[in-house]
């Protein structure tokens, strides 16, 4: 709604207020004085009707709304009782059934806030529960009807990544009816699982189990392959994206081809296939390997000599086509699941184990292929230095995993993929090779993996507990020397094998932190994309409508990757299905006329906002594209001239709960702006877990500490609050909105210092990271500060209020704030 | 094993390889017998061999520019191999010398036409191994019994009854035909496999600049002249290899022009290129017009945008 609608909405009505107080059994009315608030809710401004219930949000208690509304023509409901995060959207319900915008309604805890957590002084939380209701009262007062906002939703979905996971998720989509798009980099879609010779604990042949996927996601009419394609933009909001893909050149053309092989046949030239890990080569015009979907050949034109045999060999077919060109593609789709998987960790850089140097030290996944029977070697385990197979081969774990110095995350399947080269070794050449493994600590921990690893020994596998300190080559024979120690025997050791194989690191494949960007999701500490919550939205972005499939996400076995991908089309599914998507209205609306952008060149909103959702033009006001917006608030705090408001959280009804909070004695007050997600979370917390602290905190409830601006700082002292308080998600993960604690902090720790050379006893204004399970770190941060409050004194403090008053005031005064 | 490239340059040689688990390419580049002549920087297809000149030294005899390759550009396809004319360039997997690119038929191979016949050798003659210039020729003697006869003076009797023996190492061969020249008896034809006109410009030489005749690697086939005090060309010698044009300091003082190379039939994309590099688009087009090829000489006409008469 435009802001000049709602101005005139504000002027024209005449405001009736009506103030439900909760018993909650004795939860309430057991501490507080219910009359005492009845008669206290009364006098305040607009409120023209006061009613008490046992129990509100039982049935007759949501009646008694229902009916007041009607009977006494409310047009704003106040319900005191519990904390919104429990039944805000019971009574938002409530109000609409009884014709009442559902914005219109506003929740006092004092039950979380005050009866709870206050029991052994009643009378002081009474008082403080008469705040919450005036403090809600005055907010209530300028609440303004919202409409929830419906946008279309396009029923077609995009997969990025077509290895098992993101097969599984488009195979899902397709098969629930839905038009899915499989966009693959490479030039066939089965990912890494299409390397691998066995799986593990079934020892099933890996290509023999996804091959027939994969013709199943190649044949199905839903699916569109884009293979050999990048991502190169992603616009628009869940249900409306707007993606942008290039099709890279194969110079050949994809209809045409029939995969026939014959210009592979006569192609002179030769380089070496990264599919085989550089292990064996492949040819200028080839595919990766026999069984590619979409079964089309390319052309390399890094090797390529140009000498069109092919093209005579193509003949009639008429597929190859040397001028190809990119092509860029637009799509629309509703939802997007990501599934761009991960990469091995080729330890170069780690002069340890001499990968790259000696010649008989080979990753796991180089000796996937060299086991493979249809790899360079078809399935002879052979020495680069001499061609022969080794007698004794070592397994070493853990390489770059679980190092702190590199990657200090366990990389999940290396264990049990080690388990099953020492079975597939011990199966094929029996007593003919010995086999060692030096592990840290073997994880099977998933079904059937147990009595792999039992079966492993049972088959003569040889374990060592502990790490390698170090590998050595015998120039001679280029065996190795590896120097370990066993923690077993608690002595160090030294073992001569004649190959080397390192369980590496799964790491986040290149350019996730381009594709991050390019899909404005956030990267963990590990580099791997961020899920949106790790327990409850494991599998969404924390944008909406994109979601996460596969080990992009984390490293991953087959199985879990299988899951994560259907769970990925059924959660992209509940978005699909439906003509339209809802958008919560508590979103950021820039007013026009005071956006400087228009002037200057601004767009710090745009810069600050966690989810690219404002666009600022040069010359233009900034726009805030409304389904994108997730209404943290942050640019409304950040906006230099107040253009920016947050609906439903303006700085209007802000600024009136920041002044009811502190009409009477100030001094004796803690402020408190708390987060929704995290510390208003944590401070129900300390509720529910009758946590006492001392009734002097007045909180004001907030979507994101990002939203808490300086200037409701500034009016608080200058209001003369003894103490100020802002609390957020914890740095660096927690916050719901990315990082508006991030922007919140860098914000604070501007002004405390100003605070302080202006006279403010540094211990009064305080930001405290409290997460939702943290209510005993809630309740003491109240405790101290309150502490802390008593020993400055109120005279201390009202004396400072007087140096700083004037300045404040000047400042607000500045930017028409009083 | 991952794949390890390896690039090593010594005074002998360069060499370039890809070592894979299962393979191994080689470059191998004997320095000794490289001319630095232009031919292989121009066929090569990938563009990865690049000429360096030497900085000339006051008082010196000018050197000829060394070739670099570029291991991340080089493929391995081993053009350069077949087209050095000093076979100076060998590339070999897993140690054999196998020419894939000839055995696709996708690359022609050079042909060095050099006919012996040495049953009419004098037996005292060793003229062609005196001429040759590269030192490719051997004289040997077979006795009766297919004995090779080391010293010809003792056996001055049955000289007779000797006979003459002459291998060359056509591999290296440029095709020069001084040997042919000397010859007294006609015991060697030679054909040239590059073909082309040379032409120096003698007033356009700087004063005393003999540069292109200190590179030139056949003697004979530039000469001071005791007239002007100039280089010029004695065309019948030059094999048109160019390292000459890369020393030269002054434009159009000496011009190169190849017009074709003889080569064993092929229809090749990549030789086309290789040849409009090495001669020009005019006398690819010729090539093709002599062959027929009409679809590919529309495509070379429409890639330059002109017509060919």
């Amino acid at each position: 709604m435009a802001q000049k609608e709602i101005q005139k909405q504000a002027e024209t009505e005449e405001l009736r207020i009506g103030v439900f107080i909760c018993h909650c059994g004795l939860n309430i009315a057991g501490v507080l004085d219910i009359k005492e608030l009845i008669e206290f809710a009364k006098t305040l401004p607009d409120v023209v009707y006061v009613k008490d219930n046992r129990y509100t949000c039982a049935d007759p208690g949501q009646d008694e709304i229902r009916k007041g509304i009607k009977e006494h023509n409310l047009n704003r409901v106040i319900v005191a009782a519990c904390s919104p995060r429990m039944h805000e959207p019971t009574f938002r319900r409530t109000v609409s059934e009884a014709g009442l915008n559902p914005f219109l309604f506003e929740m006092a805890n004092i039950r979380e806030f005050s009866s709870w957590c206050h029991p052994s002084t009643p009378k002081e939380a009474t008082e403080k529960a008469k705040d919450l209701i005036k403090m809600a009262v005055a907010k209530a007062r300028l609440f303004r009807s919202l409409e929830t906002m419906e946008v279309p939703v396009t029923n077609k979905a995009l997969v990025v990544g077509g290895g098992i996971a993101g097969m599984n998720a488009a195979l899902d989509l397709a098969e629930m009816g839905f038009k899915t798009y499989l966009l693959e980099k490479g030039e066939s879609i089965g990912g890494h699982m299409a390397q691998l010779d066995k799986t593990f604990p079934t020892l099933d042949c890996s290509i023999c189990i996804e091959g027939p996927k994969m013709v199943d996601v190649g044949r199905h009419p839903n699916i569109e392959i884009i293979s050999f394609a990048d991502l190169l933009s992603v616009s628009g909001f869940i249900g409306n994206f707007k993606v942008k893909i290039r099709r890279n050149p194969r110079y050949v053309i994809a209809d045409n081809c029939t995969g026939c092989g014959e210009c592979r046949d006569v192609c002179p030239i030769e380089y070496p296939n990264e599919w085989d890990m550089s292990l064996g080569v492949r040819k200028a015009i080839s595919v990766p390997f026999d069984q590619a979907v979409p079964l089309i050949y390319t052309i390399n034109k890094d090797y390529c000599i140009e000498c069109f045999k092919c093209v005579d060999a193509c003949g009639a077919r008429r597929a190859i086509n040397f001028e190809q060109e990119p092509e860029e593609i637009e799509l629309e789709v509703g939802t997007i699941v990501v599934a761009t998987g991960y990469d091995i960790y080729l330890p170069y850089d780690d002069p340890l184990y001499g990968y790259g140097k000696y010649t008989n030290v080979i990753t796991s996944l180089e000796f996937e292929r060299l086991i493979l029977a249809a790899g360079p070697t078809v399935g002879k385990v052979i020495r680069a230095s001499d061609g022969k197979k080794p007698h004794t081969i070592a397994f070493i774990q853990c390489v770059g995993s679980r190092d702190t110095n590199k990657y200090p995350y366990c990389s999940n399947f290396c264990c049990m993929y080690t388990l099953k080269h020492a079975v597939q070794l011990k199966e094929k050449y029996k007593e003919d090779i010995e086999v060692y493994v030096f592990y840290m600590d073997m994880r099977s921990n998933f079904k059937g993996f147990e009595e792999f690893y039992q079966r492993a020994r049972e088959l003569g596998a040889n374990f060592i507990r502990g790490r390698v300190s170090r590998v050595f080559e015998v120039p001679e024979t280029k065996n190795l020397i590896i120097h370990a120690e066993d923690t077993m025997l608690g002595q160090p050791i030294e073992f001569e094998a004649e190959m080397v194989v390192l369980a590496t690191a799964a790491i986040p494949r290149k350019g996730t932190d381009e594709m991050a960007r390019i899909l404005n999701v956030t990267r963990g500490a590990d580099g791997f994309f961020m899920e949106s919550h790790p327990k409850l939205k494991p599998i969404d972005a924390p944008t909406d409508g994109i979601f996460f499939a596969g080990s992009c996400q984390a490293p991953k076995d087959i199985p879990y990757s299988v899951s994560q991908g259907s769970g990925a089309a059924g959660r992209a599914a509940t978005v699909l299905s439906k003509p339209t998507w809802k958008i919560e209205p508590i979103i950021a609306v820039v007013d026009p006329d005071k956006c400087r952008n228009v002037k200057t060149k601004c767009g710090i909103c745009a810069e600050r906002c966690p989810y690219g959702a404002i666009k600022a033009e040069e010359g233009k006001p900034a726009q805030v594209r409304a389904a994108m917006c997730h209404g943290c608030g942050t640019c409304v705090a950040e906006c230099p001239s107040d253009a920016i408001t947050q609906m439903h959280f303006t700085d209007a009804q802000i600024f009136a709960q920041i002044r009811t909070a502190l009409e009477s004695n100030p001094e004796d007050k803690i402020l408190g702006f708390l987060c929704n997600w995290c510390s208003y979370a944590g401070a129900d917390l300390a509720g529910t877990s009758r946590f006492e602290y001392p009734p002097t905190i007045r909180p004001i409830r907030v979507m994101c500490s990002g939203r808490v601006d300086r200037d409701f700082i500034l009016e608080a002292f200058r209001l003369g609050a003894g103490m100020v308080m802002v609390g957020a998600c914890h740095l660096p993960y927690d916050c719901h909105y990315i990082s508006g604690n991030y922007k919140m902090k860098a914000r604070m720790d501007a002004l405390a210092p100003m605070l302080q050379k202006l006279g403010l006893s540094p211990e009064r204004f305080r930001v405290e990271y409290v997460s939702a399970a943290e209510g005993v770190k809630f309740a003491e941060v109240v405790r101290e500060m309150t502490e802390q409050m008593h020993a400055l004194g109120q005279d201390k403090i009202k004396v400072e209020n007087e140096k700083l008053r004037p300045i404040l005031e000047r400042m607000l005064k500045r930017k028409g704030l009083i | 094993m991952p794949l390890k490239t390896l690039k090593k340059d010594t005074a002998e040689a360069l060499t370039l390889e890809w070592i894979l688990h299962i393979r191994k390419y080689k470059l191998a580049l004997d320095k000794n017998l490289c001319v630095g002549c232009q031919i292989c920087t121009l066929a090569c297809p990938k563009e990865a061999i690049k000429l360096e000149k030497q900085p000339k030294i006051l008082g010196e005899k000018a050197k000829h520019a060394k070739i670099d390759i570029d291991l991340e550009k080089c493929n391995f396809c081993a053009i350069c191999d077949i087209l050095c004319p000093y076979g100076a360039i060998e590339v070999t997997v897993n140690g054999e010398h196998l020419l894939s690119v000839v055995e696709k038929e996708s690359f022609p191979q050079l042909i060095r036409d050099i006919q012996v016949d040495a049953s009419k050798c004098p037996v005292d003659c060793v003229e062609c191994e005196e001429a040759c210039p590269l030192d490719l020729i051997k004289v040997t003697w077979l006795a009766a019994d297919r004995k090779t006869v080391e010293n010809v003076d003792s056996l001055s009797e049955k000289k007779g009854e000797l006979q003459v023996k002459i291998d060359i190492q056509e591999e290296r061969c440029p095709c020069c035909r001084i040997c042919e020249f000397k010859c007294p008896e006609g015991v060697l034809t030679v054909r040239k496999n590059f073909h082309g006109k040379i032409d120096i410009q003698p007033e356009k030489c700087p004063e005393g600049c003999t540069d292109c005749l200190d590179v030139c690697p056949i003697t004979g086939a530039l000469y001071l002249s005791d007239e002007d005090k100039k280089v010029h060309v004695n065309e019948m010698f030059c094999v048109y290899c160019g390292a000459c044009k890369v020393v030269c300091p002054v434009e159009e003082a000496l011009e190169l022009k190849r017009t074709s190379v003889r080569h064993t039939p092929v229809s090749s994309g990549a030789w086309n290129k290789a040849l409009e590099r090495l001669a020009s688009p005019v006398e690819i087009s010729k090539e093709l017009k002599a062959k027929g090829s009409r679809k590919v000489l529309e495509s070379v006409e429409k890639r330059l945008g002109w017509k060919m008469v």
